[in-house]
Formats: C-alpha cells, sequence, structure tokens
C-alpha cells in the first residue's frame, strides 16, 4: 500500500558539488537485478525484503538490489526523456495514472512488452489489468472506501449522501495532485457523477465542509485527532487496527454506492534493461501463489491474482468492495491531467 | 612571513571567486537549467508561457487585467472606488503575498518581544534559552503540523485547557490563521535571534553620553539604539516575508488544497512534469523575491551609522522579587511569555508527547523500542537511527566550516561601497529567493542524470556535494547576519588597522569579527540549522542509501507500516532529532560566546 510522500520536494535546497563520480554506471555484474520502488517497499519486515531473499534463493546466481529514488516513477520518464540512463532494470510499485503519464510524455516506450510469456500473468483478476500493450502487469490492489465512527455518522452509502447536512465538515479526503488515495477518491467521484458534472459535485461537498489535505498522513492523523468523523482510506483498515484493546468504532469502512475504487500496484521491465530474462523470472515468481498471499500480507493489499488466500486474520479483515470500479488505461488517456487540473483549481479558489 | 602576508592578502578575494565558482556550477547552472523552459522553447525565446500566467486570473486575480486590457485599468480602478471598495480577486499570486504579508507581521510581533527579553534582561537560563530559540528552524513541517495539530486541533491540548478553564473552543485547523502561527513559531526565531544580536552591539557609552547630554530615556532609544536595530528587524522582515511568500511544505501540510500559495502549485505542476508551467510560475515568484532584497538592499546601505562596537548595554535582572509583578514591563514580559509558551513550546512539547502515546491514548515505548530494532535489523534497505545521526552531525559541522568563511567573505565584499555592489550582493544572495521545488528539478536534471562533456557523462553525487549543497542554503544567513553587524561598525576601526600594516583578513580576524561575535555566533547557528534540517538536495544526491539524515529517516518511517499506519516512529524520531540539534545549539553559542571575548 502505498501513501506516498508529499515532502519529496519540501525544503530550500541548494546545490553544489565535486565531481566525484564519471560515467553513471548502469547496473552491473551478470546476474544483479536493479529494482526501483518507492522507500517503504524495502528494509526490514517488508514485501521488498522478504522478495529479495525468497527469489535469491530459488536462484542461488541471482542478486536483486533496490534503489527508491525520492521523486518516485517520475525520475525515470525524466531520466528516458534527457537521454540519461535509466540506472534500473525494473519498477514495481506503478499505479494507472503514472502509466498514462509516462506514454503522455514520452514517444518511446519506457517499458518492454512481455504478453504471453509471463506464466501466471493469466490469473490475473480482469478487473486490475490496466495496461492495454501487456507492458505492466498488477501484482496487488487496494480498494478505496471511507474509513468512520459508527458512533458519531452513519455510513453514508452513496456520493449524493456525502451532500446531506447530516454530513457537513464530516470528511476529509487528499490531494489527488499528489496523494495516491486522494486521486483514487477523485477519480471514483468522475467515474460516478460523470466527467461533465463531477465539478458541480465538488463544489456542493466543498461547500458541505470538506477537508482536502495533502497526503494521507496528515490526513489519517487529523482523523485520529477526531478532526472529522470520516476520512477517505483504504478498506484494509481493520487488518492495522484489530486487536483486544481497539475501539473498532472509530473504524468501520464504508462503501459508497456498494463500490469500492480499486488502485492496483503494477509492476514492469525498463525497455532499456539488459537483464530482461532474469526480470521475467522474477515477475514470475512475484505472480506466483506463494509470493502473492506474502505481499497481500506485508503490503496489506490485496492479491492481484484470482482465487489467492493471503491468511485468516487478512480475510477476516480485509473488505472486499461487493462492486470494485476502476477507469482503464483507454478511459484515463488524453483526460486525467485535465480533470484533476480543473479540480485543484476549483478547490484551490474556492 | 611574506609569504604569509601574502596568503592572507589574497584570502579574501580568492574565498569570493571560490564562492561564486561554486555558485555558478551547482546553483546558477541547475536553477537556470529550469528556469531556461520558462523563456525558451523550440530554440528561440518565447514570452507565451509567461504571458498564459499574467492573463490567467486564476493565477493573477484581478491584477490580470493589466496584462489582458491595460486601457481600461484606470476606468475599472475608478468603478471600483465608486462602488465602496468591495473585495477583489487576489489570484494564486495575490494570495500568497497576502499571507506572507500577515506572516511577516505575526513573526514581527512575536520575535521582537523575545529580542528585547533576551538582549536586555538577565535571568538564569538566558543563555540556553536563546540557544534554543533556534530549534524550530531544523523540524521538518510534517512533524511540525503533527505537534500543531496535538496543541491547536479542535481536541487539542490548547481546547483541553480552554475547556478547563471555561472559555469555550477555538477551530483554527486549516485555515489562514493556523498557516500564520505555524509560519511565526518558523520565522519569529528569525526576528528574535537577528535584532537580539544587533541589540547586544550597541555601544553602552554611545547611550550614556546620548543620557548625559539630556536626552530622556525614551529619547536616547529612539535616536541611539532604534537606528542600530532597524537594520536587522528589517533583515528579518524582510527574509520572513521572502520566506513565507515562497512557503510550502508547511501550506501543504496545515492548510490544505484550499490555501495553496504559488509554490504549492510549482510543486503539484512539478509532480505531473508540467515543467514549462512551473518554471514560469518559480519565474516571476524569484523576480519578485530578488526585486524584493535588491530594494531591501538599497536601503541597507543608504543606513549609515558608526558603532565601534564597545562594552554592550548592561542586563537588568529579570525577577526583582514582589517587585516583577508590579513593574509594567516585567508583566508584559511575562504576558509575552504565556503565549511563547502556547506557540514555541506548545506544539514542541506536544509532539514528544505523541512519541509516548499508543493508538488508544496510553503511555507505550514502543517507537523507540521500534527505532532500537531498525537499529539492530539487518535487512538491506533499512533505514537505522545511529548512521542518520552521525551523518546529520557530520554533514551539519562540515556546512558551518565552510558557511562561516563563505557568508563572512561576501559579507566583507557587500560592505564595501563598490559601484554595483548592491546588485552583486542580490544576485550572491539568489539562494534565498529560489524556489526549493525547482532547485530540486534542477539539481535533479543536471547533476543527478548528469551533464555530457568531452563525451563522457559527468555526474556529481555523495556527501561531498551534499555538504556543499547544505553551505550555499547555509552561506546566505551568515551574510545576512554579518552584514548589517559589519556595516554598522566604525570605518576609522579599519582604517586604523591598515595604516598600521595590517592585511585586510588580518584586520577581519582581530579586529572585525571579535566586535560583532554576537552576530557571527548567530550565523553559525543558522548554518548549522539549516543542514541538520535540509532534506531536498540532500536526498537527491545521496549517491548510495546509507547517506541519509535525520529528517530523510524520520520520513521514511513516516512511510513505514510494521507498526500499523502510525506516525509515532516518526515522532519518537523527530524527538531524537530535536534533543540531539538542542544539545548542539547549546554547544555552538558556548563556543561562540567564548570566542566573543
Amino acid at each position: 500500500m502505498r501513501r506516498r510522500r508529499f515532502l519529496q520536494q519540501a525544503g530550500a535546497g541548494v546545490g553544489a558539488a565535486t565531481f566525484l563520480a564519471g560515467c553513471n554506471t548502469a547496473p552491473t555484474g551478470d546476474d544483479t537485478l536493479t529494482i526501483a520502488t518507492y522507500s517503504s517497499f524495502t528494509g526490514e519486515d517488508t514485501a521488498g525484503a522478504w522478495l529479495k531473499s525468497a527469489f535469491e534463493e530459488e536462484h542461488s546466481d541471482a542478486t536483486v538490489e533496490f534503489t527508491t529514488p525520492e521523486n518516485g516513477f517520475n525520475q525515470f520518464i525524466q531520466r528516458k526523456q534527457q537521454g540519461a540512463p535509466i540506472g534500473a532494470d525494473m519498477y514495481v510499485g506503478l499505479n494507472t495514472g503514472e502509466l498514462v503519464r509516462a506514454d503522455e510524455q514520452l514517444d518511446e516506450d519506457l517499458f518492454r512488452s512481455f504478453e504471453g510469456t509471463i506464466e501466471g500473468s493469466e490469473g490475473v483478476k480482469e478487473s486490475l489489468r490496466i495496461d492495454p500493450d501487456g507492458r505492466v502487469l498488477p501484482y496487488d490492489t487496494g480498494y478505496i472506501s471511507l474509513v468512520y465512527d459508527e458512533d458519531e455518522v452513519e455510513n453514508p452509502g452513496s456520493f449524493d449522501a456525502l451532500l446531506e447536512p447530516e454530513y457537513e465538515d464530516a470528511l476529509i479526503t487528499q490531494n489527488a495532485q499528489q496523494s495516491d488515495p486522494g486521486r483514487a477518491f477523485l477519480l471514483w467521484s468522475i467515474h460516478e457523477q460523470g466527467p461533465d458534472s463531477y465539478l458541480d459535485y465538488w463544489e456542493g461537498l466543498l461547500d458541505n465542509g470538506v477537508q482536502v489535505i495533502s497526503d494521507w498522513e496528515p490526513a489519517y492523523q487529523a482523523y485520529t485527532n477526531e478532526e472529522a468523523p470520516m476520512v477517505v482510506s483504504y478498506s484494509t483498515d481493520q487488518v492495522f487496527y484489530h486487536g483486544p484493546d481497539v475501539d473498532m468504532s472509530r473504524h468501520q469502512v464504508g462503501f459508497l454506492n456498494d463500490q469500492g475504487y480499486a488502485n492496483p500496484e503494477a509492476m514492469g521491465v525498463f525497455a532499456d534493461t539488459d537483464q530482461s530474462e532474469l526480470a521475467r523470472q522474477f515477475m514470475e515468481f512475484v505472480l506466483s501463489e506463494r509470493a502473492q498471499a506474502e505481499i497481500a500480507v506485508r503490503n496489506v493489499q490485496f492479491p492481484a491474482i484470482e482465487g489467492v488466500t493471503p491468511s485468516e486474520e487478512f480475510d477476516e479483515y480485509a473488505l472486499e468492495p461487493p462492486n470494485p470500479v476502476t477507469f482503464t488505461y483507454d478511459e484515463l488517456v488524453g483526460n486525467v491531467g485535465t480533470w484533476i487540473d480543473d479540480w485543484a483549481q476549483l478547490v484551490a479558489s474556492n | 612571513m611574506n609569504e604569509r602576508r601574502w596568503a592572507e592578502r589574497l584570502a579574501i578575494p580568492l574565498g569570493f571567486v571560490l564562492t561564486v565558482a561554486v555558485l555558478a556550477v551547482v546553483f546558477y547552472y541547475p536553477v537556470w537549467s529550469v528556469f531556461s523552459q520558462a523563456v525558451w522553447s523550440d530554440g528561440g525565446p518565447t514570452l507565451a508561457p509567461l504571458l498564459d500566467v499574467l492573463t490567467d486570473p486564476f493565477y493573477t486575480g484581478v491584477a490580470h487585467y493589466l496584462f489582458t486590457d491595460p486601457l481600461a485599468v484606470p476606468g475599472g480602478i475608478a468603478t471600483w472606488l465608486q462602488a465602496g471598495m468591495p473585495a477583489v480577486e487576489l489570484g494564486l499570486f495575490g494570495f500568497t503575498a497576502y499571507q506572507a504579508l500577515l506572516s511577516t507581521v505575526a513573526s514581527v510581533a512575536l520575535g521582537l518581544p523575545g529580542a528585547y527579553l533576551l538582549a536586555r534582561y538577565e535571568f538564569t537560563g538566558r543563555e540556553t534559552l536563546r540557544s534554543l530559540t533556534i530549534l524550530p528552524f531544523v523540524l521538518p513541517s510534517i512533524m511540525v503540523a503533527v505537534g500543531f495539530v496535538a496543541m491547536f486541533g479542535s481536541q487539542g491540548f490548547l481546547n483541553d485547557v480552554l475547556g478547563l478553564l471555561g472559555l469555550g473552543s477555538i477551530e483554527i485547523l486549516y485555515t489562514l490563521e493556523i498557516i500564520v502561527l505555524a509560519h511565526a513559531f518558523y520565522n519569529a526565531p528569525l526576528v528574535t535571534r537577528l535584532v537580539a544580536a544587533a541589540w547586544e552591539s550597541v555601544d553602552v557609552r554611545r547611550v550614556e553620553t546620548a543620557r548625559a547630554m539630556g536626552a530622556s530615556r525614551m529619547r536616547a532609544f529612539r535616536d541611539v539604539v532604534l537606528p542600530e536595530l532597524l537594520p536587522s528587524l528589517l533583515t528579518a522582515a524582510l527574509l520572513t516575508f521572502i520566506f513565507t511568500f515562497m512557503s510550502f511544505p508547511i501550506v501543504l501540510a496545515l492548510g490544505g488544497l484550499r490555501l495553496a500559495t504559488v509554490e504549492v502549485w510549482i510543486f503539484a505542476r512539478v509532480q505531473s512534469l508540467a515543467l514549462a508551467e512551473a518554471a514560469t510560475l518559480a519565474t516571476i515568484e524569484t523576480v519578485l523575491s530578488l526585486l524584493l532584497l535588491y530594494v531591501y538592499l538599497r536601503y541597507e546601505d543608504r543606513q549609515s551609522s558608526a558603532s565601534s562596537g564597545g562594552t554592550p548595554l548592561a542586563r537588568r535582572p529579570f525577577l526583582v522579587g514582589w517587585n516583577t509583578l508590579t513593574d509594567l514591563r516585567r508583566i508584559g514580559l511575562l504576558t509575552y511569555g504565556v503565549v511563547a509558551l502556547a506557540v514555541f513550546v506548545g506544539p514542541l512539547l506536544s509532539l514528544v508527547v505523541e512519541s509516548v502515546t499508543g493508538p488508544n491514548g496510553a503511555f507505550t515505548t514502543a517507537y523507540y523500542e521500534f527505532l532500537l530494532s531498525r537499529q539492530t535489523a539487518t535487512a538491506s534497505g533499512t533505514t537505522r537511527p545511529l548512521p542518520a545521526i552521525i551523518n546529520s552531525l557530520v554533514f551539519g559541522v562540515g556546512t558551518l566550516l565552510l558557511a562561516m568563511p563563505m557568508g563572512i567573505v561576501v559579507a566583507v565584499v557587500a560592505t564595501r561601497d563598490l559601484p554595483g555592489s548592491r546588485l552583486a550582493e542580490a544576485v550572491l544572495t539568489a539562494p534565498l529567493a529560489v524556489s526549493g521545488v525547482v532547485l530540486g528539478i534542477g539539481l535533479l536534471q543536471t547533476l543527478v542524470f548528469g551533464t555530457v562533456l568531452f563525451g563522457h557523462r559527468f555526474t556529481v553525487l555523495g556527501p561531498v556535494a551534499i555538504v556543499l549543497a547544505h553551505a550555499i542554503a547555509a552561506y546566505p544567513f551568515v551574510t545576512r547576519n554579518v552584514a548589517p553587524a559589519l556595516g554598522s561598525l566604525d570605518d576609522r576601526l579599519v582604517d586604523a588597522a591598515r595604516s598600521l600594516g595590517a592585511t585586510r583578513t588580518r584586520v577581519m580576524l582581530d579586529v572585525e569579527l571579535p566586535l560583532i561575535g554576537a552576530a557571527v555566533t548567530a550565523g553559525a547557528a543558522f548554518a548549522f540549522a539549516i543542514s541538520v534540517g535540509e532534506f531536498d538536495s540532500t536526498v537527491l544526491l545521496a549517491s548510495n542509501v546509507d547517506s541519509y539524515t535525520m529528517p530523510v529517516a524520520l520520513e521514511r518511517y513516516i512511510g513505514n507500516r510494521s507498526l500499523g499506519p502510525s506516525l509515532g516512529p516518526a515522532t519518537a524520531m523527530a524527538t531524537v532529532l530535536l534533543a540531539i540539534t538542542a544539545a548542539s545549539f547549546v554547544v555552538i553559542d558556548r563556543m561562540g560566546g567564548r570566542w566573543d571575548l
């Protein structure tokens, strides 16, 4: 589950340096697979750490290395644009909007195509196949939903209900310009209200006192501090919070229109890699049932492969929406940028 | 001996040239690589992006008529005056300037009494208190946001206290008020430090002379003390305005999108890789900041006051038994103390409390145990607290050693009366006036991605690069602390020493700097603080995964979910950051104080 940092460009940094290195080195060694990802995917107890050791165990010659650039996936679009070395073999943790952005920004393909040759990819849930060209494959997904305090409000149950006086000053959401759940919630509202009337809908939400906070962490922190009784979050909320001394009334998951918005995470192999065979093996490993169960538990996301049960505990507390919805790649191309810009201007001028 | 004299003669010009060279490679070049996209497209100069922004009411509000229909502006103003001057659309730039103005007023109001208290009164712990005033500077904004929510939130500590006193409650979260307050939290210390340093440099003999000649206390203050405080006060106010005009993380963290500023918008444009638009906004922002800086430097230049350092004013004891409560000034300062406690100590203390409070509200040491477990973890990519602490301190000391000579050399050059030296200083102070977001993207596409020279791609990364980057961010603070103090020194002292055969460098080291010790120490504290709090270039220029500092570690713990979605580990790391930097500032001030004598 990715909660992107919003501080990545923060602070007034200033640069100076000495010339230390010559050529920017591409991954070296015959069997080193350099994987670019976001920083919380790696480190102690993470899905990344498990994948590394389990994959290296199965492929005794291979070494997996992670690189976590601070501006995330954008860095690779920019490297490609400027003809700088990509510096990694594959990317793990991509969403649909980012793939759209890469394709809109670049003339050449950033990722290479693998359609048909990845063992296990046929088991990927139909609703999560985000790339019509089959370059990137989803490995897990979260569902965006509301989390609410049942002692203070009832589950609104629908988008329209959020405009009622009952829910005045009741909802905290995130900035769709930089937050994954925030963007998913906006896209969900566009999905339901339609591209022509979502701005009217949001004008109503703003009049009803919705708070648009920069990112998931501060938003959830504000919710925890009881600034509002509802927050846009993930339907796996209770996986974190169940326990003998936890008051579950504040961790109720509310789906709207019986839906949750799917925000799949995908992986792809950079076109410039010279490790495509090893990368293919890694992708197959990630899609294997054993890895799917581990990733789901460690990432607190749902598996992308049909029929995988992560664990009993996960099954009990992770709630899946009756009707998962999401925009496809083709629906987002040419639209998502304008949708978000128009929305942001509306919020900022209010 | 002769060689040494040559070295001394060359020290200042050489230091200046080196400073400019470093700036050129790692500041002007990266920044230009971004700005050029605003004015250059398809191989030729263009005004289109600039006009797009200036004519868009979303950005410029009512001022967009200046660019779309300039001839109708006088008529429009007349109509507006007749209508009784109703509120107008400010646009993004207008709103940004408006909140910066409010923030500056608040910072001065909150910082000035502190300077008065520290400079004019003696009490136990005064020096430690002065050292700690700079603490807010090192705190990453997301932690300030956590502290502010815990302190000023609707269920926060302040409302608990107000409720107990039967005073009702306040709702200021996600409003303009809390942004202004948080800006004051960051910038009032700037006012306090700069003004206190100037106040401590006022020569008691000049005040006594004025008094002996019959001036009232008020008159002596107005004619002798005030002229010496004014430059430092205006410096602080100007810096505060520029910082809050370009404010980004605080607005992002506490205001939400409804209160977006220009810099927040630039960040969002960069995120969606709309670099030309981001560059255009940043160009306008920087031009405005630099203009302001230039106008101020011209003003500062005209302030001619001659002080020869000498004996500072004696401090009055603050506590004078029961009389403390009958003296109006002391009561005022006590009241100020309560307000300062709420604004400065409140959020920091709330942060510390958060670090030992579990999700169910009970006491927990889990977050500190988490830090310890990270320290002993073996998985690659794990962020460990100890290397973060050591890196922060090493980078901080390196920055101090580099930024001090750089800042002082620039201050010495700037205080000379050469044609264009104000302009030169404005350009050299540009690191203060350029958007941090833009610099980040500039560093990325030049130094990190590399530049092709002679068929090779050169990248500039690693610890040395980080220290240089920190030094460039920090040295303008040294200059802005030192230059006003240097400018107020009596030129005759320098002339006398030079006529006795001392080189310019010797005069600076032996005569000038000891006389303005307070300002130099304040500059050193800022340089260290800037380095410790710096985030952006640190993460960009780190050549391997182990170059992280305390703020970077803290930021990574925010994204770590092994304790559930909790800011707990980050608040624990923030507490460690606070403790270690607090100790460092006390050490810096003590060492500065020794040298002061």
